[in-house]
This record gives structure tokens, sequence and C-alpha cells, in this order.
């Protein structure tokens, strides 16, 4: 009772300054979409709440200096041992500060899940056509976003100074270096000189807890205002067109299942932090350029690259009588030319299917086959190079030469996705045109109608004019109430 | 209708519990796993609780909302357009954007003292510090015998004073000089079979630390590239294209290693040089 | 301290088992060898030593390599072409002591390395920058070239320790006092029994094979709770 009264008087004496009520009145009754995949986003948006908050805990004990400290900890094999300072501070964080080890690790993972969930979000905006007109700037958005917080994600990992990031550091330099033309200048103007030097743990550390999360942060902002604006796509159903959004309102009780998903999400963070490890950097040991240890991997995110670089021939080539060395095609020619595909979607979707509308409803995954495959395509493919990146650890398990392995993989990776996409393909075409029909309810005939295995009379009408075309409008009748301001529909 | 209300009473009770259990193990000194626990308890409390709420005390809809046309009407586009558009003499408006675009390149420059120390790469990125004559010492700064090279060990090596350096570690190994075959020209550049080579892959700069002695092959842990050190660590298989570049080794009056000269090809991975 | 204490004492435990091997509990522990040696050895490695087309000489191996051979159950191999991997040791503690002792007379070669307590830190500075490129900082082994591996350190005693580093067997790179003395041998091995208790400090380690199985849990427990969740509290129908 008291707490509604003190909400009341800080409302209206908000309200007699900024004159707010009618806006936020308007902001609670914004209509979310029911549909869970709406909620991937979320995932990634409370992961990245969950980094902040236990990355700042992280950053008021870490020492991102190279300095050379004398370990005092309780870490037994460390004491009186030389390393830098950012190692001497991260085992202290992992053994000596009370919770340090817990919010380190709370930290690593809700990294892991943060990217996870950007990628998955991602492909739900994909399939369904979610980026088409006029969406593009979000599309845009959440590619960068994705690439900011893969960069963050790499950077965070290498600040320890241990053994396996700083590996993954001379991979990262390595790859610069390879650049024709520039790469050593870009590799030096990163590192501040030759690698490993002792610039590049604070200007990561800068980089990590200032400037990308600010960008992050800054379009993740950017990211939900648009989607404000523009409100949210919705898919196909009765009652639902381009005209309206159906769903829950935003208060009460949209809130409360996000409030729900920001909880969830942290639990399960806290749940993995404190039941399972994640990157023991006193096992792997401070950095000394000419030590490794094995297996060497990047956090799952950066696989795919790794994945590229151990599948990747050994082709170097001469360019004008100068070197341009292996690591730079897979390294960096094919990531930047799958980033920019990535960017260019939106534009490329509209060349192949000729579409220009405007769309407020969603593609079914089945609506646009030959979407449905490129990006079945090039997921397959993305996965299989992440799994490839860990091609030592699964030729050990099999007991195969590694050597042999990668030229099966390399084989794998080149017609697996082909079949995945061209599977895709029958699969969303033999859906088309049966809405109520799900891919574990599906008939035989309906594959074999696309496989043309049946009479002509039994196959769908050769692409359609949009997806839309073949649902007939619902009539007004059957749509649910039409308010602005929020009583309820139905009964 | 008290049925969902006790459930979400008792799932925000679960957080209390949570919290009592973190508070409690912090206390004590438990600094991970029930500390950890206690947290998650909470938040799944919290989850649990916010979801059912929102499940069954909350309104369930479905509402529906009215889109406005993402478009402003076309008068407002004009106005718009008109405000923009106001007229200003030519030589200002290219005067400014000159003087943007000169201030911006100015500030360029300063980019260049990202580069903190050290020669240019070309220079940096081409040798390493050793010479001719500087003695291989181990990680521990003693110096590494000839004799200490027995067949199938193996001695990461350094050049004396330059312990610290990213690029100079070399692998030191000996093989059976009858079955060497090195490249024409490296006949004098081993000791009785002592050979030695840049610990740098030349793919992607990792450690090659992994040494297979009965097979005489050096492999690397991050890109599994394989050098077979009798063909002067020749690459046999993996993303590795070049040899690991081999230091000339000579032994001084104490039976010491001694360098010869520095490697003869830039180590680790490769970069934009003329070759 | 008091695991320092424990692993002191596993330390001298084992330094004795194997300094019983030099200095005889039985009256002939050659003889009792030689007969084991005789039912479980002399197909492949010949009757006095002398090696066959299935099986090495023996004659110079020496009580270190007999001793790591047998008490990492690597030998006897189960079946001919086996790979020599960790086993259950096929003898007894009495028998592999035996069969030390017999292979040992029959010529000139290492003995077994007396491990005492070393520095934990030389310790972990030599493993991490000489052992882990294959052993893997977190002790779980690793991937050589041609399907040969470097096999896991966990279950491996501190004797066996020095006796492989001694001796490199299979793929692996031997190490003579002259490149890693025995006081550095002692710290290797202190450091390798002292971190395995350490292997698990923040939860479970998920085998020590770093990222890999890390994106996994982050997938199935991390994500994959969460889509569950959600699937949970939204709409299912499109």
């Amino acid at each position: 009772m008291i707490a509604r009264m003190i909400a009341r008087a800080g409302l209206r004496w908000m309200d007699r300054r900024l004159r707010a009520a009618a806006l936020t009145r308007e902001a609670l009754a914004k209509v979310f979409p029911d549909h869970w995949s709406f909620m991937l986003g979320e995932i990634a948006l409370y992961s990245f709440v969950t980094l902040v908050l236990t990355g700042v805990f992280l950053s008021l004990f870490f020492d991102p200096s190279t300095a050379e400290t004398i370990y005092g900890g309780s870490y037994g094999p460390l004491r009186g041992s030389s390393v830098s300072a950012a190692y001497a501070s991260a085992i202290e964080l992992s053994f000596d500060i009370r919770g340090g080890l817990l919010f380190r690790q709370v930290h690593h993972w809700s990294a892991l899940i943060f990217l996870a969930a950007i990628a998955i979000h991602a492909c739900r905006i994909f399939f369904t056509g979610a980026f088409r007109t006029p969406r593009e700037i979000n599309w845009l958005v959440g590619v960068t976003l994705l690439l900011t917080s893969l960069a963050n994600g790499f950077i965070g990992y290498s600040l320890l100074d241990d053994l396996l990031s700083g590996s993954g550091l001379r991979i990262g330099y390595s790859t610069f270096l390879s650049i024709p033309i520039v790469g050593t200048w870009v590799a030096y103007l990163v590192f501040g000189g030759e690698f490993p030097g002792d610039r590049v743990i604070p200007r990561f550390f800068s980089l990590h807890i200032l400037l990308l999360p600010a960008l992050i942060a800054g379009l993740i902002g950017a990211h939900m205002a648009i989607l404000v604006r523009q409100k949210h796509s919705q898919f196909p159903g009765p009652g639902r067109n381009d005209h309206n959004v159906v769903g829950s309102k935003m208060w009460p009780t949209y809130a409360f299942r996000s409030l729900g998903l920001l909880s969830a999400v942290l639990a399960v963070s806290f749940g993995l932090g404190a039941l399972v490890q994640v990157n023991p950097v006193w096992v792997w040991g401070p950095f000394s350029p000419s030590a490794g240890t094995t297996p060497a991997q990047p956090d799952w995110f950066l696989g795919w690259v790794e994945g590229l670089l151990r599948l990747f021939p050994a082709v170097e080539f001469r360019v004008l009588g100068y070197l341009v060395p292996s690591p730079f095609l897979p390294g960096v020619a094919l990531p930047v030319l799958m980033v920019v595909a990535l960017y260019a979607w939106p534009w490329l979707d509209r060349l192949v299917t000729g579409d220009r509308e405007r769309h407020q409803v969603l593609d079914r995954v089945r609506d646009r086959p030959g979407r449905t495959a490129a990006g079945v395509w090039a997921v397959s493919l993305v996965v299989l190079l992440t799994f490839a990146a860990s091609d030592d650890l699964v030729a050990r398990g099999l007991s195969v030469p590694v050597q042999d392995y990668v030229v099966a993989l390399r084989v794998v990776v080149l017609v697996v996705p082909v079949i995945c996409g061209a599977v895709a393909y029958v699969l969303a075409r033999a859906l088309r045109g049966h809405p109520g029909s799900r891919l574990t309810t599906m008939e035989p005939r309906q594959i074999a109608g696309v496989l043309g295995l049946r009479r002509p009379e039994a196959r769908r009408p050769p692409a359609p004019p949009g997806p839309r075309a073949e649902r007939p409008a619902v009539p007004s009748e059957d749509a649910p109430d039409v308010v602005d301001s929020g009583s309820r529909h139905g009964g | 209708m008290k049925r969902p209300e006790r459930g979400i009473a008792a799932a925000f009770g679960v957080t209390v519990l949570g919290a009592v259990m973190a508070a409690a193990s912090y206390v004590a000194g438990a600094d991970r796993l029930l500390l950890g626990l206690g947290f998650a308890l909470g938040f799944a409390g919290l989850a649990a609780g916010f979801v059912l709420w929102a499940a069954t005390l909350l309104p369930q809809g479905p509402y529906v909302e009215e889109r406005e046309p993402m478009v402003s009407p076309p008068g407002e586009r004009e106005a718009l357009e008109a405000e923009y558009d106001r007229p200003a003499g030519r030589l200002p408006r290219r005067m400014l954007a000159l003087a943007l675009g000169t201030f911006g390149l100015a500030g360029v420059f300063p980019v260049r003292s990202l580069i903190v120390h050290g020669p240019s790469p070309s220079v940096a990125l081409a040798t390493t510090a050793w010479r001719d004559g500087v003695r291989l010492v181990d990680q521990d700064g003693r110096p590494v015998r000839a004799a200490d090279v027995t067949p199938g060990t193996m001695v990461t090596a350094f050049p004396e004073g330059h312990l610290d350096t990213g690029d100079s570690a070399a692998v030191v190994l000996r093989v059976d000089p009858a079955k060497l075959r090195l490249p024409a020209g490296r006949e004098r550049w081993t000791v009785d079979g002592v050979v030695a080579f840049s610990k740098l892959c030349t793919h992607a700069g990792c450690p090659v630390g992994q040494y297979v002695a009965p097979a005489q092959q050096l492999v690397c842990p991050c890109h599994q590239s394989v050098f077979d050190v009798l063909r002067g660590a020749e690459p046999m298989s993996g993303p590795a294209a070049r040899s690991l570049p081999q230091l000339p080794l000579r032994l001084d009056g104490d039976g010491v290693l001694v360098a010869a000269g520095d490697f003869p090809e830039p180590v680790g991975a490769g970069y934009w040089r003329p070759m | 301290m008091r695991r320092a204490l424990a692993i002191l004492g596993c330390t001298l435990a084992v330094a004795g088992a194997s300094g019983a091997a030099a200095a005889p509990p039985t009256p002939a522990p050659e003889t009792r060898g030689r007969a084991l040696y005789g039912q479980s050895c002399a197909t492949c490695h010949g009757q006095n030593g002398e090696g066959s087309p299935r099986g090495p000489n023996l004659e110079n191996s020496g009580a270190a390599a007999a001793d790591f051979q047998l008490s990492t159950g690597r030998m006897p191999l189960p079946h001919p072409g086996a790979a020599s991997e960790r086993r259950q040791p096929a003898f007894g503690p009495r028998d592999i002591d035996a069969l030390t002792a017999y292979i040992a007379s029959l010529g000139h070669g290492p003995a077994i390395p007396v491990v005492s307590r070393g520095d934990l830190q030389e310790g972990r500075e030599i493993f991490v920058s000489t052992c882990a490129a294959c052993h893997s900082g977190s002790l779980a082994g690793g991937t050589l070239s041609s399907g040969q591996a470097a096999p896991p350190l966990l279950a491996s005693t501190p004797t066996q320790i020095a006796e492989a580093i001694r001796l490199g067997p299979g793929a692996m790179p031997s190490f003579p006092r002259g490149v890693i003395s025995d006081a550095q041998v002692n710290a290797i091995a202190t450091y390798v029994t002292s971190l395995r208790p350490q292997l698990d400090h923040g939860g479970a380690p998920l085998g020590g094979f770093g990222p890999v199985p890390e994106g996994a849990v982050a997938w199935v427990f991390g994500l994959g709770l969460l889509a569950l969740f959600i699937r949970l509290i939204g709409k299912r129908a499109p």
C-alpha cells in the first residue's frame, strides 16, 4: 500500500516536470507478439545485462597490465613466480577473492550464451524474412551487433594473458599480418609493435570495457528504438495483417514475462558459473611466446574462422613478387566475404525473390524455399566449420590420423551443406501450400509432388507471386477488436 | 484464484531461500558452488514467480495494436527537404567541404602513434636477436652444450641475453647426419647432426612444441601442421606452406652451441614481403 | 600443508616401492621374474630378451623401461598389434618388481629413477613450457601427427612421470639430465600430482578439453535451457 502511494507520488512529480503520462501510457500499451521465437533476441539482451553486471565486478579487480609482478596469492604452483599483472590478477580473482571465480565464470558463460542467442536470433530473423522492407536498417544494426559482440568476446578472452588465449592472440596477429600491403601496419597499429608487446592488453582492456560495450549498448538502444518505432513484425494468423500487431501488451503481462526471462537468464548463467568450470587459466599457465598447450581452440563463436584456418589447404601465392601468406584466404578473405554477404542479404534477397513490397507479416520458413535453402546451406556450413575447429580432439577420439580426418572434413564441408540446402528446399516446397501440415505430420506424397514423381495436377503452381497471395485476407469480422489503449479482447 | 497466488508466493519464497543460501555461504567462505547455487536459486525463483504471475493473474489478450504507416505524408517530406535546401553561397560551401576534408586527414596522423616502439614492421619482422657468435641458452639462461642434445631429445633455445623476445625461440634437435637431407648450401649449418629451427610455425606463428621423436616430425598444436625435420623442416601436411627457418649453428671452444648468424628468412607467420 | 604432506607421502611410498625393486624383498626375484618373463613376454621379445620380429630387443632396455611399460599396463599387449596405451596392469606390484629385476639383469639399461618432492613453481614452469604442448596444461593429453596421441597424465605416478621423461617412450622425446635435471624431474612430478586435485577448481572440468566442450555446454545447457523456457512461456503456433 505504501509502495503504491510512493510510486504514485513519484509519477506525479515526474509528470509535472516532463508531462510524461500520455507518452508512458502509450509505451506501456505496446503490443508484443506472443510467439516464443520473438524472445530469442531478449535472451541476448539479458545476457548483455548479465555481462555488464558481472563485468563491472571483475573490472574492479582485474589489472590490465603486462608489468611483471610476483604472484603471492594462495595458488601454490604460481606463488613466487614472476608473471604479468594481468595474469596474476586473473589468478587472484580465481583463488583469492571471495566470489571472484563465480563472477568470472558467470561472465564467461553469459558471453558464450550472449553470442549463441544473437546467432539463433539472427537465424529466426533470416528464415522468417523479418529483414525485409521496412526492417533493413535493423538488420544492418543487428549484423553490426553480432560482429561487435564477436570482437568483444575475443578481446575479453584474450585479456587474461594466459597461454591458451595468448595462442589465439598470436593467431589473430598472424591473420592481420597476412593482409596484403597493409597487413603489417594493421597488426602493428593494433599491437603497438611486434607481437606480443606490452601494449596490447591495456589497449584491449579499454576496448573491452569501454569502447565496445558502449558501442554495443548504443546499438542495442538503436535496435530497440527502431523496433518500437516500426513495431514488431508478426507471424501470419487469424486477425493478423500488415496493418496491426496482435499479442500481449507491454504492461503488465509482457513486462512480467520478460522480467521472468531476465531472471531465467541470470539463473542459468549463475547455475553454470557455479557448477561448470570455464577457462581455467591457472591450468593453462601464463603466456609465453615460446610455449603452447593443446587442445588449442578459440571460444565457440570464432570456431568457424578456426575451422577455416584448419581446413584450408596450404596455399600461399605471390602477387607482384610479394608473398600473400596462407592465413589470408581462410582467415581474412572468406570471413570478409561472408560478412559482406550477411550485410547485403536484404538486397540479395530482393534480387532473388523480386519482392520489393513492405512487409509486416512474416514468412513461414516454408514460404520461401529458395531463401530457406540458402539459409540452411549457410548455417550448416558455419556449423560444420565450427565443428572442424575441434578436428584434433575428434581425430584423437576416433583414433584416426588428423591429416586424414582433415581431408574428409574438406569434402564434408563442401558437400553436406549443399545436401542440407537441397533437402531444406524440397521440404519447404512440400510444406508450402499446406499451412496445417508440419515436418512431423507431413505425408510422403507432398515430397513426391515436389520431386516430380507424381502427376502434374498435384503440383503447386510454380513460383506464386507472394506467400500472402495464397492466404485469403481475413474477413474483418474474424479479426479481434481493434483497440488503441487496451480493452481486453474477447472474454 | 487462490492456487496460482499460492504458487507465485512459493516461487518468491524460493528466492528468499536462495538469498539466505547465498548470504550464508558467502559469510561461511564458500566462494563458488554454494554461493553460485544460492544466486541461481534466487533468480530461478524470481523467474518462476514472474512467469506464473504473467500467466495466471494478468490479462492474456490477445490485444491488437494498429500500425501507422511508416512513411511521412508527402507534404511533410517536401517541407523538410525545403528546410535542408536553404540556399547558400557556393564558395563558402565548397570551402567548408575542403576545410573538413583536410582537417579530417590531419586527424589521421596521430594514429601513427599507436605504433609505440621500434623500427618499421618490415625491418622488425625480418630479423631476430640471433647474430653470429650468440650462444644458445635454455629458458633458464644456461648455455646449451652440443653434448646435452642427445638423439631423441628436444631443447628450446634462446639467444643469450634475449630470453624474453617473442620471435627468437628455436628448437634444437639431434638427428642422424646420414639421414639429414638439408637444402643445398646448408651443409655447414649443423654440428654433428644437431640442427636448430625456428620454433614459430610459418602458418600462424604458434610454437611448434610437439616433437614426434621416432618419426622426426615437428607438429604444431594449433592447426596440426607437420614439419619433416630430416628435410630441413619442410611442411608435410597441414596449413603451413613454408619450411621452418633454420638457424645456422657452430660450436664454440667450450662445446657450447653458438649461432652462426640470424635465420635466413623471417620467422613465424608470413606477411607481405618480396619473395 | 596437509595436501603437501599427502603428496610427499605418496611420492615417498612410490619411491619406496621402486626402491624395493632395486633391493629385492625375496631371495631371488630374478628367478621369479624369469619365470614370468617366459610365460608372458618371451613370445615377442625372445627367450632371453634378444627380441624377435614381433617385439624389440630388451637386453639393454633396463629397469626403468620395464617398470614403466609394466606398471602403466602398456605391456604385455593384450594381443599382437594392440595400441601401446595405458591399461590396468596385468601384473601385481611384486610381479612387476620381479620382472623388472630380471630384465635389468639382462644388460645395462637405466635404473628406475628415484623421485622425491621437488619445487612446485619450477615444476609448473617447466611443465607449461616443455610438456603442455603435447600433454595439455590440463593433463588431458593431446593429438600428434599420424594418428598418434600424447596420453593424459591423470593417473601417472611420480615414478612413471620420471621414467617417461628420461626414456621418451613411444612418440615422446626423451630428456636426459643435461636438458632436465633430476631436481627438475622431481619438480615436474610434484607439479603434476599437485595439479590434479585442482583440476576441478571452479566446477566440472569438462575433461580439460577447453573451449570445445565449453561451447557445447553453453549451447545445450545455456541457450538450450533458455530456449526451452521461452517455448514454455511463449506461444507455439505461428
